[in-house]
């Protein structure tokens, strides 16, 4: 099969229906004025015009509370706590939020093998939507080079029209596409298509930071004492939405939880933050990352800072959702642009 | 139906608990006790080095890292110490000969015993940082010949505080070995040094060039600690410490053990201090 | 061999007894509670009570020297007491009355009675007794009150969420109050309701108490940016923990 092929939007909802086969459905929906991921029963309730979800999709791979295992406090025995992961097709994740599961996957598949979320990741179909336009002031993908698909799906979905182009990226992806004769090759003026849509979006899309990733680098190197990380520490509330929110963030804690005959129970994992007081406390009470800004501060680094010098990979997506998010108004990019900005001055003398 | 073609479910979980009986108990102070546990499926070996970790569990009460404290020449059997501060421990106090926890790991990077042979050691443990440290002791007893001089300096609240007295008064008796101990308060039968543990260490008399330096003991102490042994011209690669954090999951992922970029459960326990001195989260 | 039950004995303070209406909610889930406990005293669900208990579930705050007494006594008795609800665990909505002088609220509610009534400053059981287990909440959610007594009947200890009701807001994906121009006070309240207020269309009014270390200078600008006064915020910040009279100090300074 080509790399490329093409489905007409009249045939759209035919071929999405079409998917029951190849497992659940989840897509983004509207709620509330805003869209989250959730199943989609009906194919009309699936909306593709969106801004970011509340939740990124990480909670498909890394559910909010997971079970690890199952135990019997007398006698001793744990089990297996999943016995069956389900096939599920992740449809209309858009680029940025493509790149976090790209990011969770190099944590998750570093040895020793984390098994939830690879038995649930290896059953995962991930169909993308390219954006056209930027989306609001918050995202900051452009700088981040996430606002144009760079694999990580099975397949992506560009609008060119009356039809979707669809990039064909694995066996997977073919095998969705396959024996529907509506969905049909793409002859070269539908990449044609494609190129001036391209074209369009790097006249409309402009980078967000005042800098490039590799000058980031430097700054993130020399500002950890800045006092821009007290300003921004000053104004958390310390709720812990832009961790929640983070498609990369994944830190969690572990905790049991027992039934009520008091012997058969579960061991769980639970969506953890690093803004929260008790993370880096340990038994005796020593708290070893005190004060907002201190844990404000971490929460950046491990987005510009620490998996580059670790995977060579930036964790921010650009997806904005952690600015979207704060009530408190801290703002990812004018963050970065002030370290910039102070970056340069210190470098010249000022 | 094409899917399962591909991909296989996997299934070891590095969450699940291997069960360990309880084969001694034995009690040290108000708040610490020893346990000597056994892994119970076919006589398993627990290969660990001193330094390394496990995860702990009580079905019902949770998991907790907890600091071997035998070592590895001890064989069919291995030993933590628990002090009694929380949810987990305070059940792990009331469990008895034949009971049953669940063992995890063992976890992270232990002493660089390899890196010791054939130089001098000094050890220097402040309260319950005895607890790693008599394992590395213990394996450096077993293979006496093979290092340089042994000194080891301890601190502890009070004489009744002291872990492992029994073996602590064996340390102080063996000609190749020298040991100091000091207390912060005293009690009319002591007969130790009374104050601080960094006022032994200028009485040490060492070869800076060829001394490994092995400090574990409260937050404060390094600090003061590290400052006396580099004056002594340890280089600081050569000082090697062993922090403690609240790793929840030991495997490098849920984050609560970060230290700047390192993980401690993975990168650590026991570091080079030349590694971690410019990172501001390690003290 | 049968192991005898623990007695529980139900007792109520100064409140609306809403949280003992909600352990009779728990269905099917309180006859599995009762195969492990006997209730000796439940004056809103059984009419024989008895005085033989070794668990004391208490709701309610305190709020009359004679609630003091009372309270010692069933202390001195109680091998274990639970406070149940947001009046006993800090005090509840009963405390907004020490946001003024005392006898300016006997005149308020007495009028020319005042005199004949005593009151104190309204305090959470703590202030009194010593507390093993706190069911925090107004009216506490079956779900903690279940998980409270599987601890109970294990011998642990049941930690309190320290994390800000957002947390679980977030988890449960909710459309935040703030985007919605509403303001809450979800980011400085302590968790474990599961934000039950919010996943049901209100906001989080902070009757769960504010968590240990509440950054109430954040939350206090983001509120006032929102639009809210300075009074506004400390009714904000009083509804529920007006006992907590330092919060009220800290944000008219």
């Amino acid at each position: 099969m080509e790399r490329y092929a093409k489905i007409s939007k009249k045939d759209f909802n035919r071929w999405l229906e079409s998917l029951e086969d190849h497992g659940k459905l989840y897509g983004p929906k509207k709620k509330d004025g805003r869209h989250v991921f959730r199943p989609i029963k009906d194919v009309k309730e699936l909306d593709l015009n969106y801004i970011s979800t509340i939740l990124p999709p990480k909670k498909y791979y890394f559910p909010q509370k997971e079970r690890l295992l199952k135990f019997k406090i007398k006698p001793f025995k744990t089990a297996k706590a999943i016995r069956k992961f389900e096939e599920f097709v992740l449809f209309g994740v858009h680029t940025c939020d493509i790149a976090g599961i790209q990011c969770m996957d190099v944590v998750f598949r570093q040895e020793p093998l984390d098994a939830n979320y690879i038995n649930r990741k290896d059953r995962m179909t991930t169909v993308g939507i390219e954006c056209l336009t930027p989306c609001d002031k918050y995202a900051n993908c452009v700088s981040m080079g996430n606002h144009v698909p760079k694999g990580g799906y099975d397949i992506m979905l560009t609008d060119v029209g009356n039809k979707y182009i669809i990039h064909i990226n694995s066996a997977k992806a073919e095998s969705i596409l396959r024996q529907r004769s509506y969905i049909k090759k793409c002859i070269s003026a539908d990449r044609y298509l494609l190129d001036a849509v391209r074209k369009k979006k790097e006249k409309i899309f402009k980078e967000e930071f005042i800098g490039r990733l590799t000058e980031l680098y430097a700054v993130f190197s020399k500002l950890y004492d800045s006092e821009i990380w007290k300003d921004v520490g000053k104004r958390c509330v310390g709720c812990g939405n832009c961790t929640a929110v983070c498609p990369t963030c994944y830190c969690f804690d572990v905790l049991d939880e027992v039934s009520l005959n008091l012997n058969d129970g579960l061991r769980y994992r639970l969506w953890n933050s690093c803004q929260m007081d008790d993370f880096a406390k340990v038994a005796g009470g020593e708290d070893f990352r005190p004060g907002r800004s201190a844990r404000q501060r971490h929460r950046y680094y491990r987005k510009f800072k620490y998996p580059i010098d670790k995977f060579s990979r930036y964790f921010c997506t650009g997806c904005g959702r952690c600015s979207r998010t704060c009530m408190a108004e801290i703002n990812l990019t004018e963050t970065v642009n002030s370290l910039i900005r102070e970056h340069r001055n210190v470098s010249i003398g000022i | 139906m094409f899917q399962s073609e591909f991909k296989k479910i996997l299934p070891y979980s590095p969450y699940r608990s291997m069960p360990a009986e309880i084969i001694m108990v034995k009690q040290y102070t108000n708040l610490e006790k020893l346990f000597r546990l056994r892994l119970k499926k076919n006589n398993k070996d627990f290969n660990y080095m001193p330094g390394q970790f496990a995860e702990i569990s009580m079905f019902g009460r949770g998991e907790a890292p907890i600091s071997i404290c035998s070592s590895p020449t001890d064989k069919g059997y291995f030993e933590i110490t628990v002090r009694n501060v929380g949810t987990l421990t305070s059940a792990l106090h009331n469990l008895k000969k034949g009971d049953v926890v669940g063992v995890r790991g063992p976890f992270g990077k232990g002493f660089p015993v390899e890196n010791f042979f054939g130089n001098d050691i000094l050890i220097v443990a402040g309260g319950l940082g005895i607890v790693p440290l008599r394992g590395l002791i213990r394996y450096i007893m077993y293979h006496r010949k093979d290092f340089g001089a042994v000194n080891i300096l301890l601190g502890c609240r009070s004489p009744k505080d002291m872990l492992f007295n029994n073996e602590i008064g064996q340390w102080g008796r063996h000609l190749d070995i020298l040991f100091r101990c000091t207390v912060d308060r005293a009690d009319p039968d002591w007969q130790g040094n009374i104050g601080l543990i960094t006022e032994l260490i200028p009485g040490v008399n060492l070869n800076p060039m060829r001394t490994y330096a092995v400090v574990v003991g409260p937050p404060l102490m390094y600090k003061f600690v590290i400052k006396e042994l580099l004056k002594k011209e340890i280089p600081d690669r050569q000082i090697i410490v062993s922090l403690e954090r609240r790793m929840k999951c030991g495997l490098g992922k849920c984050g609560h053990c970060q230290i700047n970029g390192v993980y401690v459960c993975q990168n650590g326990p026991v570091f080079k201090y030349s590694d971690i001195r410019n990172m501001e989260e390690a003290f | 061999m049968k192991k005898s039950k623990a007695k529980v004995a139900f007792f109520d303070f100064t409140d609306c007894e809403g949280c003992q209406l909600q352990i009779v909610n728990l269905n099917t889930v309180l006859l599995d509670i009762l195969e492990h406990i006997e209730i000796v005293n439940f004056r809103e669900a059984m009419s024989e009570p008895r005085d033989d208990y070794d668990i004391a579930v208490i709701e309610g705050s305190i709020s009359t020297e004679h609630d003091i007494k009372r309270i010692t006594g069933i202390r001195k008795q109680a091998k274990v007491v639970i406070a149940l609800g947001a009046c006993a665990t800090i005090g509840g909505v009963n405390a907004i009355k020490n946001r003024t002088p005392l006898n300016i609220s006997l005149m308020r509610v007495y009028k020319d009675k005042a005199d004949k009534f005593k009151t104190i400053a309204v305090k959470p059981i703590d202030q009194v007794i010593k507390v093993d287990y706190y069911i925090h909440g107004c009216p506490v959610h079956p779900n903690e009150v279940a998980e409270v007594f599987k601890c109970l009947l294990l011998g642990k200890k049941y930690d309190v969420p320290n994390y800000p009701v957002c947390v679980e807001c977030k988890m449960n994906e909710n459309v935040c109050l703030y985007q919605k121009e509403q303001n809450c006070m979800g980011p400085v309240t302590r968790a474990g309701c599961n934000s039950w207020c919010v996943n049901n269309g209100n906001i989080c009014y902070g009757c769960r108490g504010l968590i240990d270390n509440p950054a109430n200078d954040a939350q206090n600008d983001i509120l006032a940016n929102y639009g809210l006064d300075v009074n506004e915020i400390i009714d904000k910040f009083t509804l529920y923990t007006a006992v907590e009279k330092k919060y009220v100090k800290e944000i008219k300074e």
